[in-house]
């Protein structure tokens, strides 16, 4: 084992990753083993394993069908596209409502600040569940708020804010979605300095032109990865839907869902389309981190 | 002023929603704007009813798995993580934060119910499997929290420094490193479990019957008592938040000692 002073010394000495890989194979090393072969055996092998069944026909015979389906049946191709739209859509509000709270945030007292970002830590971790029925109860077709806007304007019982529909549900996401961009940005902002600010408006800068030519550019790739994270985690999204609107709801993660542990039970189906909703991500992924790229070479 | 009230609206728009089961669950009623009466009932029903109290156990027994799994598992990678060059071990660090962007939670469930269905690893439905898969989602959480802290205690100067001294490796261990990331693997151990006591997604696909979680049984009892799951769900809210009061003070404490 490469110990003590000298060797440390001498083996920083010998550059390239080759050399400094088999510094590694040692017992540090060792200590790795556990976690990749952990990761191997419970995420990377049943992953391969879906993708490879999905090949296949619930007799065992090669086939493409699952993925002929998946682009073809009106069922699937209404559920990519209602995620493709529900993902970007939650996304998007998560992004912009995030991004706000963040500058709302890094201006307030540090104290305020710190409360702020403890609590909207705390939706990381709730359950979907937790929250379906917090809104349920809120806003639910008796819910407090409608019963208190249809007592203050007395109107009918008909009139209420429909939990159950597109826009009520990505209302809920954002509970989850707003908070994890808060907490993204708010390292972003904090990492803004005033000072170029401050340089720019000496140099006679009008605000828009702050914004346009300094903030924005230091924001964006911060951004972006925030929205990553947002569009991957709204793809795979189902348990809140599930118990606001059961299976009314035609997404493609719901389909994986149905396909893997309810009556439609098909696995070798529900494995295609999950290698579609991972295709799908990955692009989605691909095309930010492309955009990030390409305007931190531009310089603006 | 502006501020202030933007401070309390951003405050109220996470509290009022979580503040909505905790009132229902001590209610005797709630069908109008104000809830009526007080009780504990619902709470009672969580520890009388053997359905519930058995997934309460189920939820505790699979949280602390969970958690011991990745404290064994994936604090000894990190600190390799931490110290691997920029070659390799950029890119394994970055791997680490991608996958569990391209492989959601559902997918990892649809995923390990296929692998593990039959023999010679037959895991699926029992206890194992829902502790492995919670292992699995609560990973990325606590290898980011304890990645951060061996950076901000600088690990290799600490440890230079010790062997300098003429520490070995396990008494670098034992004496400088353990209890300086302390804060950082108690912080991403309360975040596992919290994570991991709140799950319904991949619970509800591996799961089966013998292995029934107290969300699964919220799950259940949103459809048919609405009481109960709001004393379940009021559970699960205390669970999070006392996880985060604990995690926020355990942050504050590693400040105040750094400084």
């Amino acid at each position: 084992m490469p110990d003590g002073k000298p060797t440390m010394a001498a083996s920083r000495q010998i550059r390239g990753p080759v050399r400094s890989f088999a510094r590694f194979i040692s017992l540090e090393f060792l200590l790795l083993i556990p976690f990749l072969v952990f990761l191997g055996l419970f995420e990377v092998y049943p992953i391969l394993n879906m993708a490879f069944r999905s090949l296949f026909d619930l007799e065992g015979n090669f086939t493409l069908q699952n993925y002929i389906n998946a682009f073809t049946k009106p069922q699937f191709q209404i559920a990519i596209r209602n995620s493709l739209l529900f993902a970007t859509a939650a996304s998007l509000v998560g992004g912009i409502g995030g991004t706000f709270v963040a500058a709302v945030a890094v201006r307030l007292p540090a104290r305020w600040r710190n409360l702020l970002l403890s609590l909207y830590a705390l939706p990381m971790t709730l359950s979907g569940l937790v929250v379906a029925f917090a809104f349920i109860v809120l806003l639910g077709r008796n819910g407090v708020l409608n019963l208190l806007v249809r007592r203050a304007f007395g109107l009918p019982p008909t009139v209420y804010f429909n939990l159950y529909d597109w826009p009520g549900i990505v209302m809920v996401y954002a509970f989850f979605q707003i908070p994890l961009m808060t907490l993204s940005m708010a390292a972003v902002f904090e990492n803004l300095d005033p000072n170029l600010v401050e340089a720019a408006r000496n140099l006679g800068a009008r605000p828009w032109q702050v914004w346009r030519h300094v903030v924005i550019p230091v924001l964006l790739p911060g951004f972006l990865a925030g929205m990553s994270i947002q569009f991957a985690g709204m793809m795979g999204a189902f348990g809140t839907v599930l118990a606001l609107v059961g299976m009314a709801k035609n997404l493609l993660s719901l389909q994986i869902y149905s396909h893997s542990s309810e009556s439609t039970y098909n696995l070798p189906q529900a494995g295609a389309l999950a290698v579609v909703l991972i295709a799908i991500t990955a692009a989605g992924l691909a095309l930010l981190g492309w955009s990030a790229r390409r305007l931190a070479r531009r310089g603006t | 002023m502006i501020r202030r009230i933007l401070f309390v609206l951003l405050v109220l728009y996470i509290v009022v929603p979580l503040l909505m089961p905790v009132i229902f669950s001590f209610s005797v009623f709630w069908q109008d704007i104000l809830p009526q009466g007080f009780t504990l009932d619902w709470y009672r029903a969580i520890l009388s009813r053997p359905a519930n109290y058995r997934a309460l156990l189920v939820s505790l027994t699979v949280a602390s798995g969970a958690v011991l799994l990745n404290v064994l598992i994936t604090v000894p990678a990190a600190y390799v993580l931490n110290r691997a060059g920029p070659g390799w071990g950029q890119r394994l660090r970055e791997g680490a934060t991608i996958l569990p962007l391209l492989f959601p939670p559902l997918i990892v469930g649809t995923a390990l119910l296929q692998a593990f269905a039959r023999p010679p690893l037959a895991l699926t439905g029992t206890l194992w499997m829902v502790i492995i898969a919670h292992a699995i989602l609560g990973f990325p959480f606590i290898l980011r929290i304890v990645l951060a802290t061996f950076q901000t205690i600088d690990e290799r100067t600490l440890s230079e420094a010790a062997a300098s001294l003429g520490a070995t490796f396990w008494q670098r261990m034992r004496y400088v490193l353990i209890p300086n990331v302390m804060p950082g693997i108690l912080s991403g151990a309360l975040l596992v479990f919290a994570i991991s006591m709140g799950e319904f997604e991949v619970t509800s696909m591996v799961a089966g019957f013998t292995a029934q979680t107290l969300p699964l049984r919220l799950f259940q009892q949103i459809r048919n008592d609405m009481r109960i799951a709001s004393a379940i769900t009021a559970f699960l809210i205390y669970v999070s938040f006392l996880s985060f009061l604990l995690m926020t003070y355990l942050g504050a404490r590693a400040r105040r000692l750094r400084a």
